[in-house]
Order: structure tokens, then C-alpha cells, then sequence
């Protein structure tokens, strides 16, 4: 079921993993002076989709594994950015505290990958994303610097934050070594509504329905299979608020709906569907868009996801963001079906990227779509932090003209 | 750089130019008109500028800094004039950029729950202009009346209710931006995860040196079911530091939980009207959300905050009163005024489990520099206010007033905390950057200044102590601290 495809593993020579961050700061000392480009990899989950250029170094964070600090009265953690999603929530889960951060594949995604790829999962709903929880980091320049931006207290403004400029930055800016993350107390007990046989139409206003309502699920998430939706919220916290919320969200929104309720090994069974649909085949496009186009963008999604096999979607309709998976079986209707997406999301600032895909579609396609008016900017950071172009070349548009 | 003001003729030159553009009334050259521009909210070391000037649209800011660019002049962006830390302090014989003609609201879509703003809107109008539907914006600095959205935008604002909510970063989608040569760009939108860096989140905080924010796209949230409110008093900050710990370590998130002690509190009841007793710390702890939750969660809390000494807690028996323990704290900072004739707002970070050893330790200090301090602060997220209470006709005692605040802020970095938890660094606390960032992190923060403003045109000498020029090549490699101590021992 996991794929990353040619770029998990890639065949680049000189694979450096180093055991500290000093010896990740001696080893990009190293790459600088012998001008090489390097290409960083954390657990594989979210690569970019194109391989290292021919010569490019690669650098792993898996042996940068260690938690650095706890405080757990304190609700943070410090940890070396190699670590994995699963190993830091099994170290708190004993502390009753948790990373409120679910992207599928946690066993493999690391703290800096989920960082620099944006992953994130449902419940982002409730709690943003690692933009909205990372409170430090340190990342390691393209000439070896080793430089530290926020800190380890939640509440922080002195400087500029280089923690939330790391976002989404694809590995093309700095590696990032160490991660300072704000946590949160873990529930006390857990319960998803599943909701069946909705339009995304139906899923857009059920889930309206409940924010009206003012009912606060940690998730929301509606799955799309065969053309039928699925929508399921998932509430979370102490045991009356939770079953007050269920209880009013059945009584009031899902009132004549099928409607059913899951704890427990039925509930997870739901959860691990969800991430499932998330990874499935070769390629994986995900797409965002103003929440009220939500349906129109699904229906854009529709030629896409016909032109996969085992095609699904999995929609997100309070935040915004779907991701159609399955496997590409033809790569000029795809490639069709993703541009005329891309005109359907683009009014703002939608967009469709593809975070996994075979070279035959994004060659045609373009990972990310049409480069922004700010595309200028974008480059002028890019060279004061990495003058040479030596640090993932050739993402984030990086010698596209706006 | 270049400054006016020794040439009068310069100055003229250019007010004529930025006339043409905003209109002659909006440019400010009056030495009387300019006294109001001396200053934000942090009064000593007034500056002034050589004039101001009002734009009152995307394009005439485009306009006005393509003018200051092309004369070299440095230019201050401006909100409301409300920061505490001389964000908006002028620079002597340069151009203040003063926003507050730019007060619109130009959209709001509560179906997806935004609105998109100009930076003028004062941020409880904008909540006010939503609330008739049940919607707010959650960010909320207790100068909420009068403070800029822009001007939070710049300092990325916090306020009480950050602790569940988050800061202004976490409510910006998109902004308007005008570079210091003119150019107009938009970042981010209402739909998320625009590709590319996130350079709303560069731009959020950055105290007004990479741009100027022309219009900002805002979050509104939906307002919560139910909001409990209860008011806990203890008989010294060690218990009500105690009562905070056993909340949040109780897996408590609550909506705002805040902390006064005794000089605050008799602040608050000489300037409001609470008749909080006089003893030594009240903590207000609001828990919001579905009602289920709220009742539960409110009822927890107030059973740990007696288990860890309470003495009192009272629960408001309407909205008014609520509204008014909510004032007694949010008119905190000027009820010391009641106090003293001067006083430091303080804003230091520390982490939350401290806040006892902390409070005591900053008695230790005050007595030891012969001044009284109240302290005022968020305490779920370890936010400090200390207000450093003296008298500038009393010789030397400025002086030592500074020093304390100074040493306040050491203990909180001795701590792995913050010197600013909200008011930001501003001109007064560029000293103590270094003391919190090594010289590779302010480096590489300076990196980011030269992709936005090279010529470092906007908000000179805030911020970053004495940076080198952009494009200069670094002297050679240093390890970091912390590398060269194999150990992250610092942040």
C-alpha cells in the first residue's frame, strides 16, 4: 500500500546519514565546500515527486531520532528532526499528552518531513497544522550554519519566525534538524459520527450544520468512493462534552440521516480507512480551494479520479483540501483532468499539487501548476538563504519566471 | 540612508511630491501636528520624524514608498500607535507611514468564515461588525478598542484568549503587501496551503521591516456555544501558580486563565470599581466551547483551583459581571497609573510550570532595586506582565527601573524563555536580541529582511542589533553554542 515509487529510495551515491546533528552540520560543511547539491529525506512519506538531480548528495534524518526535552507540565517537546511521528506519540502517550498531528504513515513520517512537506490529517479541523503547533526549530543552512528560530516556550514573538517560514518549504531552503512542538493533553474518550450516502454538496452543509450548531469536532473528514460520500466527525475530549456533542449533532443536524456512531475497534477501523484512501497507488493530488467551491472543486476532481484506478477521495470540507489517490493508468486524460482542476480551484489562491506522481504525468502537468506573481520573491529567499541553488534544486518554482 | 531635517528645502521637496500623491492634507510637517507621531505606546525616547504621511489606499502606499525608496528615505509603517515596545517609533529626519485613514472593511464571507480587511479597522470593530451573527475575530490584545488590525499583523498580537485560539498567525490567510520599493504582491488566500514559501507567515510578526500590510485576510470563528467564567482568589501567586499547573496538568485547555497579584489587584479595584478582596493573587480562567464541555470542564477547574488553596471563587451571576472581572484585568496595565506616577510595561516569557519560583524571584529583584512590581499576566501560556512601578522625579530611579526590567527579562531567558511574549522587540528590546539568539539565528533572520528589503529602507534600528549589509559575505564559520557544547542546552 505505501508507495513513494522510485524517489523512496533514490539510487543517488554518496547516501550521508548522519548520527548528530553536528555531524549533519560537518557533513553539510563538506557538501558546501565541494560546491555538491544535496537532496534531504526523512521517512520517504511525502517526497518530492521528481528524483535527486544526477550527483546530488543525499542526506537522511532517520539516525536524528532522539527527544532532546520534555516538559511535560509545560506541554512541549523538543525533538531531532529524524524522529518518527509514532515513537514520539508512544513516548507521550504515558504523560496523558499527545502531538495533535495525525498524517497517515505516522510509523514513517518524521517531525521535520511533516514540517517541510506540510502533511498533516483530520484533525486538522480542530488543531491546524504543525504550522499552527511548531513553536522552534533548527535548521541547518546550505553553508553548514546551524541557526535557531523561535524557542521553547508557546508564547514567543522575538525575531522573525523562521519555525512557520520552514512550512511547506520542501526541503529547498534548510534541512531542518531539530523541532520544538506546542502538545496537547490526550482525550479522554473518542467517538466518530459517520454519516452515509451524502453529494459532497451534503457533506459541505452537514458539516456547516454542525459548525452552526456550534458543536467542535477535532475532525471532520468525508470519504468519496464509488461516488457516494462519507462524512465523519470525529469527537473528542472529556466523556460529557463529547456525548453531549454526538448526541446533539444526531438530534439536530443528522436528524433523518444514516447516521451511525463508532468507538473503539469500529471507530479506528473508519480512521485507518481514511488514511488508507490518503496513500493508495502512484499517485496522489492534492487540492485546495476556498471552502464554499468545495463541491465544485470535487466535481472538477471528477476526471481525475476517473482516470485512476482504484481512484478515491478523501474531502475535507471545513478546511478546504481534498486528495484524490489511486493508480495512473492514463496520462493525457489525467494530465487533462488535472489542468482543467487547476482553472476550477485558482480563484483564492486554490491550487492542485501533486505529492506523489510518476514522471509521465507530472512532466506534462508541472508538480505545483502555474508559478504565483510572487514566484520573485519566493526566489530572492530561496538565494539568500542557498546563493549557490545547491539545496533541493529546481522545487518551489525555483527559476520560473512569474 | 538618507535623513531630512538638517535641509529645510529637502523636506519640502518631498511633502510636495507625497501631496501630489495623498493629497496635501495627509502629509504632516507641522512640528504640532508631528508631536502625536513621537511615540507609540511605549513613551520615553521620543523621535521625531521629519513628516507623516496618510495614505489612503493600496495605491497611494505604493506610491509614498516607491517616493521614500527612490530618496532613500527610511520609513516607520504605523498602526494605531498602541505597541509597547516602540514598533512604530520613528526615525529621526525620516517618514512615518501612518495607516489609520485605511479603516475599511471590504469583504466578509461568514459561509467560509473570513473577512478581508483594511489595516486601519481597530480589531473589536471588526469582531463587532460580525457578532450580530454570532461570529468573532479570535485574537484579542487588551488595547482590542483602539489597536490596529495591521498593527497586529506586524506584531503577530496575542492577548488573553490565545492559549486555546493561538495569535494572529494563526488567523491570517492572506495579505496585501506593499515592498519597500512600491511593488504590490498578494500572499496567501482564502484557501489554504497556498504552494510555494509561506510568506504570510514571514510577514506575520515582522514588525513592520518587510512590508507594509495594505489589506489583511482574517479568520472569524464562530462563537462558542457556552463561555463559564469564574474568578479564584488565593493568598499568594505560589498557590495560584500551583492551581494553574493542576488545571492544564488535568488536560484542562482553558480559553484564558489569568494572573494578578496583589499590586495588581489593588490597581484594578482603585481604577474599576471589582471588589476583589486584598489579598495575594486572583487567577480569571474563562473555559469556553459546547456547553457539555464547558459545564464539565468549569466545574473541574474550580474543584483544583480550591484543592490547590483557594480561598474564594466566585462565579459571575450575569454577563455584566463577567464583563466587568474581564475589565478589571484588561485595564490592568493603566489602573498602575493609580499607582505610580510612571510605570514599565514588562513582557517576558517563561515556561508556564515556573510561574511560582518566578513570581517570587522577581520580588527578590524588585527588592533588591528598592521598586515595587505588579504583575499582570497570561499565566497558561507563562506570559509575563510585569510592571515595574517608580518615579521619573525621583533621580536615578528611570534608571533602575530600566535595570530591572532588564534583569526580569535575563531570568526569563535563564529559563529557555522569551524576552517578548506579545509586545515584540521593537526599538526597546533590540539589545537583548543577542542575549536570546546566537549570531547565526539573527543571521539568518537578517537573510529573510534582504529578501524582502534589501536596502533596509523600512523600520531601521528595530528589531535586529546592528546587522550586517545584505549581500556582504559572512566572516568565517563559527559553531553554534549549543553545537559546540553538543547539546541543545539553549534556544
Amino acid at each position: 500500500m505505501v508507495t513513494g515509487g522510485a524517489s523512496e529510495r533514490p539510487a543517488g551515491e554518496g547516501e550521508q546519514v548522519p548520527a548528530s546533528v553536528a555531524e549533519a552540520a560537518s557533513a553539510m560543511r563538506a557538501l558546501s565546500s565541494e560546491r555538491r547539491p544535496v537532496v534531504f529525506f526523512g521517512g520517504g512519506t511525502e517526497p518530492w515527486p521528481e528524483p535527486p538531480p544526477k550527483g546530488a548528495a543525499v542526506l537522511r534524518t532517520s539516525r536524528l531520532d532522539r527527544i532532546r526535552e520534555h516538559a511535560p507540565a509545560d506541554q512541549i517537546v523538543a525533538v531531532e528532526a529524524g524522529l518518527t511521528l509514532e515513537k514520539l506519540q508512544r513516548y507521550l502517550a504515558p504523560h496523558g499528552q499527545r502531538l495533535a498531528l495525525d498524517p497517515p504513515l505516522p510509523e514513517r513520517a518524521t517531525l521535520g518531513g511533516i514540517l517541510a512537506a506540510g502533511s498533516f490529517g483530520p484533525r486538522r479541523t480542530r488543531y491546524g497544522s504543525i504550522r499552527d503547533l511548531v513553536i522552534g526549530i533548527t535548521l541547518l543552512r546550505a553553508d553548514g550554519a546551524l541557526a535557531r528560530g523561535g524557542g521553547k516556550v508557546v508564547k514567543n514573538v522575538a525575531g522573525f519566525d523562521l519555525p512557520r517560514l520552514l512550512y511547506g518549504s520542501a526541503g529547498s531552503l534548510a534541512l531542518v534538524v531539530e523541532v520544538v512542538v506546542r502538545l496537547h493533553p490526550l482525550p479522554e474518550v473518542s467517538e466518530t459520527v459517520a454519516v452515509d450516502g451524502l453529494t459532497a454538496e451534503g457533506a459541505l452543509s452537514l458539516a456547516r450544520a454542525a459548525r452552526d450548531e456550534r458543536l467542535e469536532p477535532a475532525a471532520v473528514a468525508a470519504i468519496l468512493e464509488r461516488g457516494r460520500a462519507r462524512l465523519l466527525l470525529r469527537f473528542e475530549g472529556f466523556g460529557p462534552g463529547v456525548r453531549g456533542q454526538v448526541e446533539r449533532f444526531l438530534l439536530g443536524p443528522a436528524r433523518n440521516l444514516p447516521a451511525e456512531r463508532c468507538i473503539g475497534g469500529d471507530e479506528a477501523a473508519l480512521w485507518a480507512l481514511h488514511d488508507a484512501l490518503r496513500t493508495k497507488g502512484d499517485l496522489r493530488a492534492k487540492a485546495t480551494f476556498v471552502p464554499g467551491r468545495g463541491p465544485r472543486a470535487l466535481a472538477s476532481l471528477g476526471p481525475l479520479l476517473r482516470a485512476l484506478e482504484g481512484g478515491a477521495a478523501v474531502y475535507y470540507p471545513t478546511l478546504g483540501i481534498a486528495f484524490v489517490a489511486g493508480t495512473l493508468v492514463d496520462p493525457l486524460t489525467a494530465a487533462e483532468a488535472v489542468a482543467s482542476a487547476r482553472r476550477e480551484v485558482a480563484p483564492g489562491r486554490g491550487a492542485v499539487v501533486l505529492s506523489a506522481a510518476p514522471p509521465a504525468l507530472y512532466e506534462r502537468t508541472g508538480i505545483l501548476g502555474p508559478p504565483p506573481p510572487e514566484v520573485e520573491l519566493f526566489r530572492r529567499l530561496k538565494s539568500a538563504f542557498d546563493p549557490e541553488g545547491r539545496i533541493g534544486p529546481g522545487r518551489l518554482w525555483e527559476g520560473a519566471k512569474p | 540612508m538618507a535623513l531630512l531635517g538638517q535641509k529645510t528645502s529637502d523636506v519640502n521637496s518631498l511633502a510636495r511630491l507625497l501631496g501630489e500623491v495623498v493629497g496635501k492634507d495627509h502629509v504632516l510637517t507641522d512640528p504640532a501636528e508631528l508631536i502625536t507621531y513621537e511615540a507609540d505606546g511605549l513613551t520615553h525616547g521620543r523621535t521625531r520624524p521629519a513628516l507623516v504621511v496618510l495614505p489612503a489606499s493600496t495605491a497611494e502606499v505604493s506610491a509614498v514608498l516607491e517616493i521614500a525608496s527612490a530618496a532613500g528615505v527610511p520609513v516607520v509603517p504605523r498602526g494605531a500607535g498602541t505597541g509597547l515596545s516602540g514598533g512604530a517609533r520613528p526615525v529621526e529626519g525620516g517618514l512615518v507611514l501612518a495607516l489609520s485613514r485605511m479603516r475599511r472593511i471590504l469583504e466578509v464571507d461568514l459561509d467560509d468564515g473570513w473577512a478581508r480587511v483594511e489595516p486601519g479597522v481597530a480589531n473589536l470593530d471588526l469582531t463587532r461588525a460580525v457578532a450580530g451573527r454570532g461570529f468573532y475575530y479570535a485574537p484579542d490584545p487588551s488595547s482590542q478598542i483602539i489597536c490596529s488590525i495591521g498593527g497586529n499583523v506586524a506584531e503577530n498580537s496575542g492577548g488573553a484568549h490565545c492559549l486555546k485560539y493561538g495569535f494572529t498567525v494563526n488567523h491570517v490567510l492572506a495579505v496585501r503587501l506593499v515592498l519597500a520599493g512600491g511593488e504590490v504582491v498578494d500572499l496567501g488566500g482564502p484557501a489554504p496551503d497556498a504552494p510555494g514559501y509561506d510568506l504570510v507567515a514571514a510577514v506575520v510578526g515582522s514588525e513592520g521591516l518587510l512590508g507594509v500590510v495594505t489589506e489583511a485576510t482574517v479568520r472569524l470563528l464562530r462563537r462558542p456555544e457556552a463561555t463559564k467564567t469564574f474568578l479564584a482568589v488565593f493568598p499568594s501567586t505560589d498557590e495560584a501558580g500551583n492551581a494553574v499547573s493542576a488545571i492544564i496538568a488535568a488536560g484542562i485547555v482553558p480559553a484564558a486563565i489569568e494572573m494578578m497579584d496583589r499590586l495588581a489587584i489593588a490597581a484594578a479595584r482603585a481604577a474599576t470599581g471589582v471588589d476583589w478582596p486584598d489579598l495575594g493573587a486572583v487567577l480569571l480562567m474563562d473555559a469556553d466551547g459546547p456547553a457539555a464541555e464547558v459545564d464539565h470542564v468549569s466545574e473541574r477547574a474550580m474543584a483544583l483551583a480550591r484543592a490547590a488553596g483557594a480561598v474564594e471563587v466566585r462565579i459571575p451571576k450575569d454577563e455584566r459581571e463577567r464583563e466587568l472581572m474581564w475589565k478589571g484585568r484588561k485595564s490592568a496595565f493603566a489602573a498602575v497609573g493609580r499607582l505610580s506616577p510612571s510605570y514599565l510595561v514588562e513582557d517576558g516569557v517563561i515556561p508556564r510550570s515556573e510561574i511560582a519560583r518566578v513570581l517570587r524571584e522577581i520580588g527578590a529583584l524588585a527588592r533588591a532595586a528598592g521598586l515595587r512590581v505588579a504583575n499582570v499576566f497570561h499565566a497558561g501560556d507563562g506570559n509575563l506582565h510585569p510592571l515595574v512601578l517608580y518615579d521619573a522625579q525621583v533621580s536615578g530611579e528611570e534608571e533602575r527601573a530600566a535595570r530591572l526590567g532588564g534583569d526580569i527579562l535575563r531570568l526569563c531567558l535563564s529559563l529557555g524563555g522569551s524576552i517578548t511574549g506579545e509586545h515584540g522587540v521593537g526599538a526597546e528590546k533590540v539589545a537583548f536580541m543577542a542575549e536570546q539568539f546566537g549570531p547565526d539565528d539573527l543571521d539568518t533572520m537578517q537573510r529573510v529582511r534582504c529578501a524582502f528589503d534589501p536596502a533596509r529602507l523600512l523600520n531601521p534600528g528595530k528589531v535586529f542589533p546592528a546587522p550586517r549589509l545584505c549581500g556582504e559575505v559572512p566572516g568565517p564559520y563559527r559553531p553554534h553554542p549549543a553545537e559546540a557544547a553538543g547539546v541543545a542546552e539553549r534556544w
